[in-house]
């Protein structure tokens, strides 16, 4: 709802024929308002970002489902993992992409597990490699796809701080 | 798989790759040129897949047939997925998300290359 304050025609009469731009009619919201909306996740370099989640979404679940149904006795553990990592990428794609509110904080919980779970295997991989065999995309870091699974999660994560909404004029009108 | 299928593929791949990354730097959106000629690398891609799968019809049986299958399966969804990922919001980033797509595809083939030895 707006407040009469919004309503004023002073507020807007005044000022729009004094300035051929759209930017007239804005005159009465503060400065630091008109700073452009952040981008949502999918945009901008936000594309490049779900691209590279949706690939790795793709391989990481398809190797997961092969290896639990064609060798899963010989490595269970890094098998479900591999698994495990396919659906997080999945979802953090699927969440990226969308960049609803509610998606915002689904993409933040699924990149913090891959940040966690890319170094935990990481570093169980280097410690105990008989457990770990290079049977996982978080294996030795993800060594085996270029480092790429160490990177995403820090870039998803600065992507998401970057797209933070910032409290607008009118969502502070309609409090 | 027929080897030197498979290397004029990543090589087309990688030429789709360097396209996007250009696009990418010169801040423009893919152009139609561009556009055409990831389509006509996928057309390649299914060709290269057809036969593959044809050979294992035909009994041929690689050291790891599961991933086999997968992958050229697989590298057949990328390109189109990326395409149309990019053309969505068309910007400097939809020649990145091409390039991503070619990239992989590269990667892909020369692995079918390495995959494709009886087992």
């Amino acid at each position: 709802m707006s407040t009469p304050a919004d309503d004023s025609p002073e507020g807007r009469d005044s000022r729009a024929p004094a300035s051929d731009s759209p930017q007239g009619a804005w005159g009465v919201v503060p400065p630091h308002d008109s700073v452009p909306p952040p981008p949502r996740t999918s945009s901008g370099p936000g594309r490049a970002l779900v691209a590279v989640y949706g690939l790795f979404a793709l391989a990481a679940t398809a190797r997961g489902v092969t290896q639990l149904i064609t060798s899963y006795a010989a490595a269970p553990l890094a098998y479900v993992l591999s698994l495990v990592a396919g659906i997080v990428y999945v979802v953090a794609t699927l969440t990226l992409a969308r960049g609803t509110a509610t998606s915002r904080r689904v993409a933040l919980v699924a990149v913090s597990v891959e940040l966690v779970g890319v170094l935990t295997v990481g570093t169980l991989s280097v410690v105990d490699p008989a457990a770990f065999p290079r049977a996982t995309v978080w294996s030795l870091y993800g060594s085996g796809y270029g480092f790429v699974p160490l990177v995403l999660p820090v870039l998803g994560l600065l992507w998401l701080r970057r797209t933070r909404p910032r409290p607008t004029a009118a969502r502070r009108s309609a409090r | 798989m027929i080897a030197p299928l498979g290397y004029a593929v990543a090589a087309l791949a990688l030429v789709s790759m360097c396209w996007g990354l250009l696009t990418a730097v010169l801040d423009r959106p893919p152009g139609k040129a561009q556009l055409l000629y990831a389509a006509g690398l996928e057309l390649v891609v299914l060709v290269q897949s057809v036969i593959a799968l044809v050979g294992l019809a035909r009994g041929f049986r690689p050291a790891e047939l599961a991933t086999t299958i997968g992958y050229l399966i697989g590298i057949l969804v990328l390109l189109p997925v990326a395409w149309l990922w990019a053309n969505a919001e068309r910007t400097r980033f939809s020649g990145v998300v091409l390039a991503i797509a070619a990239a992989a595809v590269a990667a892909m083939t020369f692995r079918l290359i390495v995959l494709w030895v009886p087992a």
